[in-house]
């Protein structure tokens, strides 16, 4: 009974970083249907950046964040503005096809600045854990669950609150309502773009504390990203919040009571279950 | 198709069969490789290019095509052609009972859906007994190239003509409509859920005998390499950028694609994925309707051909 | 006489909204049935439930005196039952030949099975509605009037025994509506019964044989045009909601 507890426990500590993980990828998904299959290595991106700035700055990986997210906003804006906006209204297809192509580069491009070793973002007090009753709670995890439930609310705060989150709301409606937002559409696609990349970034830099970075997480951590969106439904940014944490959940009791291999297997089998009965997510609107 | 086209096509097809006989061992394997792939694009060309359902998970036909081979070989001694029809059989019935529920999904969510398929059964298969788990099978060794490369055209072709005769049947034209407006064509009398499933079998086929015919060749196979997941970009990739939706575009691609890759990794190994990522980007931007459509407009634009694209497709 | 197509008591209801309420009628054959009424009445649905698009939520649908309950939309295709759609949905990548002729292929008996024949078929289907000269363009190129004309000759190389027109002749100008209508009256002397929805109230007048109203998605009127014109009700229908 404890020791299902505790990985409960585990399940939604890690969940709140999934959450983190898809919030991007769901934003620039539902928000300028583009289907982000390099979102995993922006993520492995932001990570880096995390890790360079603890390791040549001595800047503590969770108050380092923002600037981990202004970087990876830049990267992101200037890709949507030079590159992607170029093929906006082409078939969708074609968004899986370059965000590959974009894939393979950026896992090149951080092999050959990074080199292939495993790498972890340490800080001191990364090994500490607080005990609370029967259940260890180890801080890094903690830490990263917190700033995840704080960037996921922040979101949806900001895409119901704000001028700009509204505009893009409206945007995924109808571009030229989002006209009358007074902003005009490229910045507007740019700006979503980079957010969605900031927040995978930033999502990197929390990962980076609580697991191994090397070039070809990408792949992997896109995968993951698609199954907790489309899960949590893509229609709200809560939804991915239950994605993150039902995803975490069942990965662990599937590690605990199936066997380690089998972790994959569930995740992705509860992918297709969730595509067949319900395609627009757990928590999506009924199309 | 006027004569000349089919003479050249004829030509191109002996050349082809008769490389292992004057081309090195290395360039034998290397042909093997890009038939195999071009092979897949073709079959990926049937759900994909004429039906319009983006298959991320013909990978999964591919494995069981393989794993068929191996299975039939390794654990009950069978031999090679009974292997290949059982891998067949793993795939049609695959594609029949899920592809049932999952060709109800449209556009990119059947694409994940195919794509977590893949993602399961290559995590399953690695659990059975049957397949060798994680170790994965040995295969009764067969030292023979030439039969491979051979077999591999031999199937490229089946598969080719396969489409041809797609483009031009009552069948074909049901897919094609689907792929156009799918509701306009169940209303004019096509049985879509029917062919779609015929469509996404037909194309689990021409995968599982490519994997099939692979697994013999390198006599090993295990869960991750034999459900890689890789393939389906690859494939989709070399369909796209050949020209999806036409007979002759997938091989195009996977020729091209094949030379250019197998180019650049012996030029500038480093670098050479690099490459072809920029490639497929730069692809995509200046030839959504791959190499087959530039071909055919190329003639009358010239190069203002590749600024229409863009400025057709910008925001 | 029996009806070819009757509309028993159907009723489709969509979350928070009764599109369509209780209707009944017959279709004889040969007849041409005109559909009129407001916009929101109801109109385009009630095409869809006797095409198979949408299932009733309650109500039957008889054609030749057999219940299409559960009978999926291609197969009601395959029994005679085309339709044009008011919003319109060319294949756009194929020919307007091309359009045709999977009509052709796959339509009335399940249609003919050799492609040369089926393309043959449409180019006569084409010519019947004055399209022969556009064969070979793209069916995506054609402007308005020609793609109503497209619409037309896709349902008709179906060789259907029924044919359900919604608003062939929304957009068209005075000379394009004499000639559609003109049309209409070719395919029911081929012996094929029609229902036409129209907004265009002159020409549906002098087109029908006879009229039915829809109002919120109910039947109010449903007789002899000129009577069903001059009721009340139907007066009502139109000037109430202009009011409103």
């Amino acid at each position: 009974m404890d020791l299902l507890a505790q990985i409960l426990l585990n399940g939604i500590l890690l969940g709140g970083l999934y959450a983190v993980m898809a919030l991007g990828l769901a934003l620039v998904w539902g928000v300028l249907n583009i289907v982000n299959l390099a979102h995993g290595s922006f993520i492995m991106l932001g990570a880096y950046v995390s890790w360079h700035l603890y390791t040549y700055l001595h800047i503590d990986p969770f108050l380092g964040l923002p600037i981990t997210a202004v970087v990876m906003f830049g990267v992101g804006y200037a890709l949507q503005r030079g590159l992607l906006n170029l093929i906006v209204r082409a078939p969708m297809f074609n968004t899986l096809l370059i965000t590959f192509g974009i894939d393979v580069v950026l896992t090149y491009l951080a092999q050959m600045a990074f080199s292939a070793d495993f790498r972890t973002i340490n800080p001191s007090y990364a090994g500490n854990s607080i005990q609370l009753g029967v259940v260890v709670l180890p801080l890094a995890r903690l830490l990263a669950f917190g700033v995840a439930i704080v960037l996921t609310v922040g979101m949806w705060l900001f895409l119901l609150h704000t001028r700009l989150g509204r505009a893009i709301r409206a945007t995924a409606q109808n571009l030229v309502a989002a006209r009358l937002y007074g902003v005009e559409p490229r910045h507007l696609y740019a700006m979503t773009f980079g957010i969605g990349i900031a927040l995978a970034g930033a999502a990197g830099g929390l990962y980076g504390t609580v697991s191994q970075i090397n070039p070809y997480i990408g792949g992997a951590l896109t995968a993951k990203s698609f199954a907790i969106g489309i899960i949590g439904g893509l229609d709200n940014p809560l939804g991915v919040i239950v994605g993150g944490l039902a995803l975490g959940i069942v990965e662990s009791l599937a590690v605990l009571y199936i066997g380690a291999t089998f972790a994959d297997v569930a995740s992705f089998s509860v992918l297709v279950l969730v595509l067949i009965v319900r395609p627009s997510g757990l928590l999506g609107r009924t199309a | 198709m006027t004569a000349l086209r089919t003479a050249l096509i004829l030509i191109a097809l002996a050349v082809l069969a008769a490389v292992p006989w004057f081309g090195s061992d290395v360039l034998v394997q290397f042909g093997i490789n890009m038939l195999l792939l071009a092979v897949l694009a073709q079959g990926w060309n049937i759900i994909g290019g004429y039906t319009g359902y983006a298959s991320f998970g013909n990978s999964v036909f591919y494995g069981l095509g393989s794993y068929g081979v191996g299975i039939a070989m390794v654990q009950w001694e069978l031999p090679f052609a009974v292997g290949l029809v059982f891998g067949v059989v793993l795939s049609v019935v695959f594609a029949v009972l899920l592809g049932i529920p999952v060709l109800r999904l449209r556009g990119h969510y059947f694409a994940i859906a195919t794509l977590a398929l893949a993602l399961v059964m290559a995590a399953i298969v690695s659990n059975v007994k049957l397949a060798g788990q994680n170790i994965g099978l040995v295969l009764p060794p067969l030292n023979n190239d030439v039969l491979f490369y051979e077999s591999a055209l031999g199937l490229l072709v089946v598969a080719t003509l396969t489409i041809f005769w797609l483009s031009r049947s009552r069948f074909g034209f049901g897919l094609i409509a689907i792929r156009e407006n799918e509701e306009g064509a169940a209303v004019m009398g096509v049985n879509t859920t029917l062919y779609k499933v015929l469509a996404f079998a037909l194309s689990g086929v021409f995968s599982a005998l490519a994997g099939g015919i692979h697994a013999y060749w390198v006599t090993f196979i295990d869960p991750e390499s034999a459900f890689d997941i890789s393939l389906n970009v690859k494939m989709i990739i070399m369909a796209v950028f050949g020209g999806p939706g036409t007979v002759l575009g997938p091989i195009v691609g996977a020729f091209s694609l094949s030379a250019i890759s197998e180019f650049l990794s012996s030029e500038v190994t480093n670098i050479a994925g690099l490459f072809f990522g920029l490639v497929v980007v730069a692809a995509v931007v200046l030839m959504p309707r791959g190499l087959a459509d530039v071909v055919r407009r190329f003639r009358k634009t010239g190069w203002r051909y590749f600024a229409e694209n863009i400025r057709a497709n910008r925001l | 006489m029996s009806a070819i197509l009757e509309v028993q008591n159907v009723t489709r209801r969509f979350t928070g909204l009764i599109a369509v309420n209780d209707v009944s009628f017959a279709l004889q054959p040969k007849q041409i049935l005109g559909v009129i009424g407001p916009n929101g009445a109801g109109k385009t649905t009630l095409i869809s439930l006797i095409s198979g698009t949408l299932p009733p939520s309650s109500g039957d649908i008889l054609f030749e005196g057999t219940s299409m309950a559960g009978v999926p939309a291609y197969r009601r295709a395959r029994l005679g039952i085309g339709r044009t759609f008011q919003i319109m949905r060319p294949f756009p990548g194929l020919s307007v030949l091309d359009n045709v002729a999977v009509g052709a292929l796959f339509g009335h008996g399940g249609g003919d099975a050799k492609l040369a024949k089926a393309r043959e078929q449409a180019r006569a289907q084409l010519d019947f509605v004055g399209l022969g000269k556009n064969v070979d363009q793209r069916a995506d190129e054609l402007g308005g009037p020609g793609r109503k004309r497209l619409e037309l000759a896709k349902a008709l190389a179906m060789q259907p025994k029924v044919l359900l027109c919604d608003e062939v002749m929304a957009g068209l100008n005075h000379v394009e509506i004499d000639e559609v209508i003109d049309v209409i009256r070719k395919v029911r002397d081929e012996g094929i019964s029609i229902l036409v929805i129209e907004h265009v109230i002159k020409a549906i007048k002098s087109l029908s044989d006879r009229l039915l109203v829809l109002h919120h998605g109910e039947k109010i009127a449903d007789g002899e045009p000129e009577a069903v014109l001059s009721n009340p009700a139907v007066v009502e229908a139109y000037l109430g909601k202009r009011r409103a």
